[in-house]
Protein backbone atom coordinates (compact mmCIF):
# COMPACT_ATOMS: atom_id res chain seq x y z
CA UNK A 1 0.00 0.00 0.00
CA UNK A 2 2.72 2.46 1.47
CA UNK A 3 4.81 1.36 -1.85
CA UNK A 4 1.72 2.48 -4.50
CA UNK A 5 1.41 5.76 -2.64
CA UNK A 6 5.00 6.67 -3.17
CA UNK A 7 4.61 5.35 -6.49
CA UNK A 8 1.46 7.39 -7.32
CA UNK A 9 2.74 10.57 -5.97
CA UNK A 10 6.08 10.43 -7.83
CA UNK A 11 4.18 9.60 -11.23
CA UNK A 12 2.32 13.12 -10.64
CA UNK A 13 4.90 15.31 -9.35
CA UNK A 14 6.94 13.89 -12.59
CA UNK A 15 4.56 15.23 -15.13
CA UNK A 16 3.86 17.97 -12.98
CA UNK A 17 7.10 19.21 -13.49
CA UNK A 18 7.22 17.97 -17.01
CA UNK A 19 4.64 19.83 -17.87
CA UNK A 20 5.47 23.23 -15.86
CA UNK A 21 8.89 23.32 -16.48
CA UNK A 22 8.55 22.99 -20.95
CA UNK A 23 8.56 27.70 -20.90
CA UNK A 24 11.51 27.82 -18.58
CA UNK A 25 13.90 29.85 -20.96
CA UNK A 26 14.74 32.75 -19.37
CA UNK A 27 15.16 36.11 -20.83
CA UNK A 28 19.02 37.75 -21.38
CA UNK A 29 18.35 41.32 -20.30
CA UNK A 30 20.26 44.09 -19.04
CA UNK A 31 19.37 47.42 -17.62
CA UNK A 32 21.86 50.34 -16.46
CA UNK A 33 21.81 50.46 -13.14
CA UNK A 34 23.09 53.86 -12.85
CA UNK A 35 19.56 55.34 -14.90
CA UNK A 36 16.30 56.45 -13.20
CA UNK A 37 13.28 55.06 -15.66
CA UNK A 38 10.77 57.53 -13.50
CA UNK A 39 12.54 60.44 -15.78
CA UNK A 40 11.41 58.33 -18.78
CA UNK A 41 7.64 59.56 -19.52
CA UNK A 42 7.37 59.81 -23.45
CA UNK A 43 8.68 57.53 -25.99
CA UNK A 44 9.72 56.82 -29.39
CA UNK A 45 8.80 52.93 -30.99
CA UNK A 46 10.63 52.66 -34.25
CA UNK A 47 10.19 50.33 -36.82
CA UNK A 48 11.51 47.17 -36.26
CA UNK A 49 14.39 44.97 -37.80
CA UNK A 50 12.33 42.43 -39.58
CA UNK A 51 15.01 39.73 -40.45
CA UNK A 52 12.35 36.53 -40.87
CA UNK A 53 10.70 35.58 -44.04
CA UNK A 54 7.50 37.46 -42.66
CA UNK A 55 7.18 40.32 -44.21
CA UNK A 56 5.32 41.60 -41.49
CA UNK A 57 6.18 40.06 -38.58
CA UNK A 58 8.28 43.61 -37.86
CA UNK A 59 4.97 45.50 -37.81
CA UNK A 60 3.43 43.28 -36.23
CA UNK A 61 5.63 43.42 -32.96
CA UNK A 62 5.77 46.62 -33.37
CA UNK A 63 2.31 47.36 -32.61
CA UNK A 64 2.20 44.98 -30.10
CA UNK A 65 5.15 46.95 -28.13
CA UNK A 66 3.17 49.91 -28.41
CA UNK A 67 0.03 48.64 -27.03
CA UNK A 68 2.03 46.76 -24.08
CA UNK A 69 3.78 49.95 -23.47
CA UNK A 70 0.90 52.39 -23.05
CA UNK A 71 -1.38 49.14 -20.85
CA UNK A 72 1.62 49.12 -18.64
CA UNK A 73 1.17 52.95 -17.68
CA UNK A 74 4.25 53.46 -17.73
CA UNK A 75 5.11 55.94 -20.56
CA UNK A 76 2.95 57.47 -23.61
CA UNK A 77 4.09 56.24 -26.85
CA UNK A 78 4.61 58.91 -30.09
CA UNK A 79 1.87 58.14 -32.98
CA UNK A 80 3.70 56.04 -35.43
CA UNK A 81 3.15 57.88 -37.97
CA UNK A 82 4.88 60.87 -36.15
CA UNK A 83 7.63 58.32 -36.16
CA UNK A 84 7.90 57.76 -40.05
CA UNK A 85 7.62 61.43 -40.87
CA UNK A 86 11.07 62.32 -38.65
CA UNK A 87 12.75 59.59 -39.75
CA UNK A 88 11.88 60.52 -43.18
CA UNK A 89 12.81 64.43 -42.76
CA UNK A 90 16.14 63.63 -40.83
CA UNK A 91 16.58 61.02 -43.91
CA UNK A 92 17.65 58.67 -41.77
CA UNK A 93 17.89 55.40 -44.38
CA UNK A 94 18.79 52.74 -42.44
CA UNK A 95 16.80 52.68 -38.76
CA UNK A 96 18.90 49.20 -38.10
CA UNK A 97 22.16 51.40 -37.57
CA UNK A 98 21.51 54.15 -36.08
CA UNK A 99 24.08 56.49 -34.44
CA UNK A 100 24.22 58.53 -31.37
CA UNK A 101 23.50 61.90 -33.39
CA UNK A 102 20.75 60.20 -35.35
CA UNK A 103 19.09 59.28 -32.34
CA UNK A 104 19.76 62.55 -30.66
CA UNK A 105 18.21 63.68 -33.66
CA UNK A 106 15.31 61.85 -33.48
CA UNK A 107 15.01 62.43 -29.87
CA UNK A 108 14.49 66.10 -30.34
CA UNK A 109 12.30 65.92 -33.34
CA UNK A 110 9.81 63.75 -31.20
CA UNK A 111 10.15 65.41 -28.12
CA UNK A 112 10.83 62.09 -26.35
CA UNK A 113 13.13 61.25 -24.01
CA UNK A 114 13.90 57.80 -25.03
CA UNK A 115 13.27 55.77 -28.16
CA UNK A 116 12.40 52.06 -28.41
CA UNK A 117 14.64 49.96 -31.67
CA UNK A 118 15.33 46.42 -31.79
CA UNK A 119 14.87 43.45 -34.37
CA UNK A 120 12.33 39.92 -34.63
CA UNK A 121 14.51 37.59 -35.76
CA UNK A 122 12.24 34.44 -35.72
CA UNK A 123 8.50 34.74 -36.46
CA UNK A 124 7.29 31.08 -37.87
CA UNK A 125 7.04 27.22 -37.69
CA UNK A 126 10.21 25.59 -36.53
CA UNK A 127 10.04 22.19 -37.95
CA UNK A 128 11.47 19.08 -36.24
CA UNK A 129 11.08 15.50 -38.48
CA UNK A 130 6.79 15.93 -38.84
CA UNK A 131 5.94 18.21 -36.27
CA UNK A 132 6.29 21.95 -36.40
CA UNK A 133 5.32 24.78 -33.53
CA UNK A 134 5.24 28.89 -33.65
CA UNK A 135 8.65 30.19 -32.59
CA UNK A 136 9.16 33.80 -31.51
CA UNK A 137 12.77 35.74 -31.43
CA UNK A 138 12.50 38.96 -30.45
CA UNK A 139 15.41 41.70 -29.81
CA UNK A 140 14.43 45.46 -28.20
CA UNK A 141 16.61 47.95 -27.15
CA UNK A 142 15.93 51.30 -25.17
CA UNK A 143 18.45 54.20 -25.91
CA UNK A 144 18.11 57.69 -24.32
CA UNK A 145 18.12 60.46 -27.10
CA UNK A 146 20.26 62.48 -24.54
CA UNK A 147 23.22 60.36 -24.05
CA UNK A 148 22.53 58.25 -27.24
CA UNK A 149 23.63 55.69 -24.68
CA UNK A 150 21.46 52.38 -24.49
CA UNK A 151 20.05 51.92 -21.17
CA UNK A 152 17.99 48.74 -21.02
CA UNK A 153 17.94 45.23 -23.59
CA UNK A 154 16.42 42.47 -24.37
CA UNK A 155 16.46 39.28 -26.31
CA UNK A 156 13.88 36.69 -26.03
CA UNK A 157 12.50 33.67 -27.48
CA UNK A 158 9.25 31.83 -26.63
CA UNK A 159 7.39 29.03 -28.58
CA UNK A 160 8.99 26.32 -30.33
CA UNK A 161 8.92 22.47 -29.70
CA UNK A 162 8.35 21.88 -25.72
CA UNK A 163 8.14 18.62 -24.72
CA UNK A 164 3.98 18.10 -24.97
CA UNK A 165 4.91 19.16 -28.63
CA UNK A 166 7.72 16.89 -29.26
CA UNK A 167 6.24 13.86 -27.80
CA UNK A 168 2.71 14.33 -28.22
CA UNK A 169 2.28 16.33 -30.84
CA UNK A 170 0.17 19.10 -29.45
CA UNK A 171 1.05 22.64 -29.42
CA UNK A 172 -0.87 24.27 -27.23
CA UNK A 173 -0.78 28.16 -28.02
CA UNK A 174 -0.98 30.29 -31.35
CA UNK A 175 1.69 32.23 -32.96
CA UNK A 176 -0.38 35.32 -32.05
CA UNK A 177 -0.12 34.17 -28.05
CA UNK A 178 3.26 33.61 -28.25
CA UNK A 179 3.96 36.58 -30.17
CA UNK A 180 1.49 38.69 -27.16
CA UNK A 181 3.47 36.53 -24.42
CA UNK A 182 7.02 37.15 -25.51
CA UNK A 183 6.48 40.99 -25.98
CA UNK A 184 4.47 41.31 -22.71
CA UNK A 185 7.42 39.47 -20.80
CA UNK A 186 10.27 42.25 -22.67
CA UNK A 187 7.95 44.85 -21.50
CA UNK A 188 7.36 43.15 -18.35
CA UNK A 189 10.98 43.43 -17.39
CA UNK A 190 11.14 47.54 -17.68
CA UNK A 191 8.18 47.25 -15.45
CA UNK A 192 9.39 45.15 -12.89
CA UNK A 193 12.22 47.44 -12.84
CA UNK B 1 -18.62 -7.78 1.40
CA UNK B 2 -15.35 -4.91 1.73
CA UNK B 3 -13.31 -5.26 3.92
CA UNK B 4 -11.97 -1.66 5.79
CA UNK B 5 -8.54 -2.24 3.94
CA UNK B 6 -10.07 -2.14 0.15
CA UNK B 7 -12.28 0.66 1.09
CA UNK B 8 -9.32 2.75 2.16
CA UNK B 9 -7.07 1.67 -0.81
CA UNK B 10 -10.35 3.06 -3.37
CA UNK B 11 -10.50 6.19 -1.27
CA UNK B 12 -6.88 6.69 -1.47
CA UNK B 13 -7.12 6.37 -5.24
CA UNK B 14 -10.13 8.59 -6.08
CA UNK B 15 -8.33 11.37 -4.07
CA UNK B 16 -5.10 11.13 -5.68
CA UNK B 17 -6.81 10.89 -8.94
CA UNK B 18 -8.86 14.29 -7.84
CA UNK B 19 -5.62 15.65 -6.89
CA UNK B 20 -3.71 14.82 -10.11
CA UNK B 21 -6.80 16.22 -12.65
CA UNK B 22 -6.59 19.11 -10.64
CA UNK B 23 -3.05 19.99 -10.87
CA UNK B 24 -3.33 19.06 -14.54
CA UNK B 25 -5.93 21.75 -15.31
CA UNK B 26 -3.98 24.28 -13.17
CA UNK B 27 -1.21 23.29 -15.07
CA UNK B 28 -2.29 23.27 -18.37
CA UNK B 29 -4.82 25.98 -17.97
CA UNK B 30 -2.15 28.55 -17.79
CA UNK B 31 -2.29 29.96 -21.15
CA UNK B 32 -5.97 29.76 -21.54
CA UNK B 33 -7.15 32.93 -19.52
CA UNK B 34 -6.43 35.85 -21.55
CA UNK B 35 -6.90 38.61 -20.32
CA UNK B 36 -7.72 41.88 -22.17
CA UNK B 37 -4.45 43.99 -21.73
CA UNK B 38 -5.71 47.76 -22.94
CA UNK B 39 -4.66 51.20 -22.03
CA UNK B 40 -7.20 54.07 -21.63
CA UNK B 41 -5.89 57.57 -20.86
CA UNK B 42 -6.62 58.52 -17.10
CA UNK B 43 -9.49 61.06 -16.46
CA UNK B 44 -10.85 60.26 -20.20
CA UNK B 45 -14.63 60.63 -19.95
CA UNK B 46 -15.88 57.83 -22.59
CA UNK B 47 -19.17 60.06 -22.78
CA UNK B 48 -17.66 62.64 -24.40
CA UNK B 49 -16.72 60.48 -27.21
CA UNK B 50 -19.87 59.75 -29.19
CA UNK B 51 -19.02 60.07 -32.83
CA UNK B 52 -15.74 58.64 -34.22
CA UNK B 53 -13.73 58.30 -37.70
CA UNK B 54 -12.61 54.75 -38.46
CA UNK B 55 -9.76 54.62 -40.29
CA UNK B 56 -9.12 51.89 -43.13
CA UNK B 57 -7.28 48.96 -41.18
CA UNK B 58 -3.58 47.96 -41.90
CA UNK B 59 -3.99 44.59 -43.63
CA UNK B 60 -0.77 42.18 -42.21
CA UNK B 61 -2.49 38.77 -42.90
CA UNK B 62 -2.44 37.05 -46.55
CA UNK B 63 -6.08 37.68 -46.75
CA UNK B 64 -6.09 40.51 -49.08
CA UNK B 65 -9.87 41.48 -47.53
CA UNK B 66 -9.15 40.44 -44.05
CA UNK B 67 -8.73 44.74 -42.89
CA UNK B 68 -12.17 45.49 -45.16
CA UNK B 69 -13.56 42.69 -43.42
CA UNK B 70 -12.82 43.57 -39.56
CA UNK B 71 -12.84 47.42 -39.88
CA UNK B 72 -16.62 46.94 -41.28
CA UNK B 73 -17.19 44.46 -37.78
CA UNK B 74 -15.79 47.15 -35.72
CA UNK B 75 -17.87 50.02 -37.26
CA UNK B 76 -21.15 47.69 -36.90
CA UNK B 77 -20.35 46.98 -33.57
CA UNK B 78 -19.96 51.18 -32.28
CA UNK B 79 -22.99 51.28 -33.87
CA UNK B 80 -24.74 49.20 -32.43
CA UNK B 81 -23.52 50.67 -29.48
CA UNK B 82 -25.23 53.76 -30.27
CA UNK B 83 -21.77 55.65 -31.26
CA UNK B 84 -22.18 57.72 -33.89
CA UNK B 85 -19.84 55.97 -36.84
CA UNK B 86 -18.68 58.79 -39.80
CA UNK B 87 -19.69 56.80 -43.30
CA UNK B 88 -16.38 55.03 -44.58
CA UNK B 89 -16.79 56.52 -47.89
CA UNK B 90 -16.40 60.04 -46.64
CA UNK B 91 -13.11 59.00 -44.71
CA UNK B 92 -11.75 57.79 -47.29
CA UNK B 93 -12.42 60.78 -50.16
CA UNK B 94 -10.93 63.04 -46.93
CA UNK B 95 -7.64 60.81 -46.93
CA UNK B 96 -7.64 61.13 -50.43
CA UNK B 97 -7.81 64.69 -50.45
CA UNK B 98 -5.66 65.18 -47.55
CA UNK B 99 -2.77 62.96 -49.72
CA UNK B 100 -2.22 60.74 -47.04
CA UNK B 101 -0.49 58.10 -48.80
CA UNK B 102 0.07 55.13 -46.12
CA UNK B 103 -2.49 54.49 -43.23
CA UNK B 104 1.05 54.28 -41.03
CA UNK B 105 2.29 57.71 -41.83
CA UNK B 106 -0.29 59.16 -40.22
CA UNK B 107 0.99 62.33 -38.64
CA UNK B 108 -0.69 64.26 -35.20
CA UNK B 109 -1.67 66.85 -37.39
CA UNK B 110 -3.65 64.69 -39.57
CA UNK B 111 -4.95 63.50 -36.66
CA UNK B 112 -6.54 66.85 -35.86
CA UNK B 113 -7.68 68.17 -39.32
CA UNK B 114 -9.96 64.85 -40.09
CA UNK B 115 -11.30 65.70 -36.50
CA UNK B 116 -12.13 68.95 -37.58
CA UNK B 117 -13.26 68.18 -41.13
CA UNK B 118 -15.81 65.28 -40.24
CA UNK B 119 -16.44 66.86 -36.91
CA UNK B 120 -15.73 63.67 -34.45
CA UNK B 121 -14.58 63.33 -31.38
CA UNK B 122 -12.45 60.72 -32.01
CA UNK B 123 -10.36 59.03 -34.82
CA UNK B 124 -9.48 55.45 -34.37
CA UNK B 125 -7.00 53.35 -36.42
CA UNK B 126 -6.05 49.60 -36.12
CA UNK B 127 -4.83 46.85 -37.86
CA UNK B 128 -5.02 42.96 -38.85
CA UNK B 129 -2.25 40.61 -37.38
CA UNK B 130 -3.66 37.70 -38.48
CA UNK B 131 -6.96 36.22 -39.90
CA UNK B 132 -7.13 32.92 -40.87
CA UNK B 133 -8.05 29.57 -40.13
CA UNK B 134 -5.03 27.87 -38.32
CA UNK B 135 -4.50 23.71 -38.51
CA UNK B 136 -2.95 22.19 -35.51
CA UNK B 137 -1.90 18.89 -35.73
CA UNK B 138 -5.49 17.26 -36.11
CA UNK B 139 -7.72 19.87 -35.85
CA UNK B 140 -8.45 23.38 -37.49
CA UNK B 141 -9.36 26.14 -35.81
CA UNK B 142 -10.16 30.21 -36.41
CA UNK B 143 -7.48 32.58 -35.59
CA UNK B 144 -7.70 36.25 -35.61
CA UNK B 145 -5.92 39.26 -34.08
CA UNK B 146 -6.01 42.72 -34.20
CA UNK B 147 -4.64 45.82 -32.85
CA UNK B 148 -6.92 49.40 -32.24
CA UNK B 149 -5.49 52.85 -31.39
CA UNK B 150 -8.08 55.37 -30.34
CA UNK B 151 -6.77 59.23 -30.67
CA UNK B 152 -8.79 62.59 -28.94
CA UNK B 153 -9.77 64.48 -32.51
CA UNK B 154 -9.00 67.95 -30.22
CA UNK B 155 -5.08 67.02 -29.75
CA UNK B 156 -4.23 63.78 -31.20
CA UNK B 157 -3.67 62.11 -28.01
CA UNK B 158 -3.74 58.35 -27.86
CA UNK B 159 -6.99 58.02 -25.31
CA UNK B 160 -7.34 54.22 -26.02
CA UNK B 161 -5.41 51.20 -27.05
CA UNK B 162 -5.66 47.78 -27.26
CA UNK B 163 -4.36 44.64 -28.86
CA UNK B 164 -5.77 41.33 -28.55
CA UNK B 165 -6.39 37.97 -30.24
CA UNK B 166 -8.21 34.51 -30.08
CA UNK B 167 -6.77 32.01 -28.51
CA UNK B 168 -6.26 28.86 -30.73
CA UNK B 169 -8.69 25.33 -30.45
CA UNK B 170 -10.79 25.30 -27.03
CA UNK B 171 -10.60 22.34 -24.32
CA UNK B 172 -13.47 20.66 -26.59
CA UNK B 173 -12.22 20.90 -29.86
CA UNK B 174 -8.46 20.04 -28.84
CA UNK B 175 -9.44 16.67 -27.46
CA UNK B 176 -13.03 15.89 -29.08
CA UNK B 177 -12.71 17.22 -32.51
CA UNK B 178 -15.70 19.27 -31.57
CA UNK B 179 -17.01 22.37 -34.02
CA UNK B 180 -15.92 25.55 -33.05
CA UNK B 181 -17.14 28.94 -34.02
CA UNK B 182 -16.28 30.05 -37.80
CA UNK B 183 -13.91 32.85 -38.47
CA UNK B 184 -16.63 35.32 -39.27
CA UNK B 185 -18.09 34.70 -35.61
CA UNK B 186 -14.74 34.67 -33.87
CA UNK B 187 -13.69 38.04 -35.31
CA UNK B 188 -17.59 39.21 -34.08
CA UNK B 189 -17.11 37.75 -30.54
CA UNK B 190 -13.03 39.17 -30.24
CA UNK B 191 -13.95 42.95 -31.97
CA UNK B 192 -17.22 42.84 -29.25
CA UNK B 193 -14.61 41.95 -26.49
CA UNK B 194 -12.08 44.46 -27.26
CA UNK B 195 -14.76 46.88 -27.73
CA UNK B 196 -16.13 46.08 -24.17
CA UNK B 197 -13.31 47.53 -22.58
CA UNK B 198 -14.18 51.25 -23.50
CA UNK B 199 -17.85 51.20 -24.42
Amino acid sequence: MKLYKKYILTFMILVTGMLSGCGGNSPIYHISPDVDFSFFKNVAVLPLDNLTNDKAAGEIVKQLVISELLASGLVDVVIPGEVMSSISELGIQNISSLNKSQIKALGNALNVEAVIIGSVDQYGDVKLGNLSAPEVTITLMMADVESGNIIWSITLTRGGLDFMARHFGASSETMSEIVQGVVREAIQTLFEY
Amino acid sequence: MIDTNTKEKSFFYIRALLVFFFLMTCVSGCTLSNGIKHYIRPGLDINNINKVAVLPFENFTADRFAADKIKSLVVIDLLSRGIDVVEPGEVMVLLREMKVRSLESITSENIEQIGKILKVQAVMTGSVGVFKVSRGVEVSYPEVSISLIMYEAENSDIIWSTWHTTGGADFWTRHFGAEGNTLDETAKILISDVLDTIY
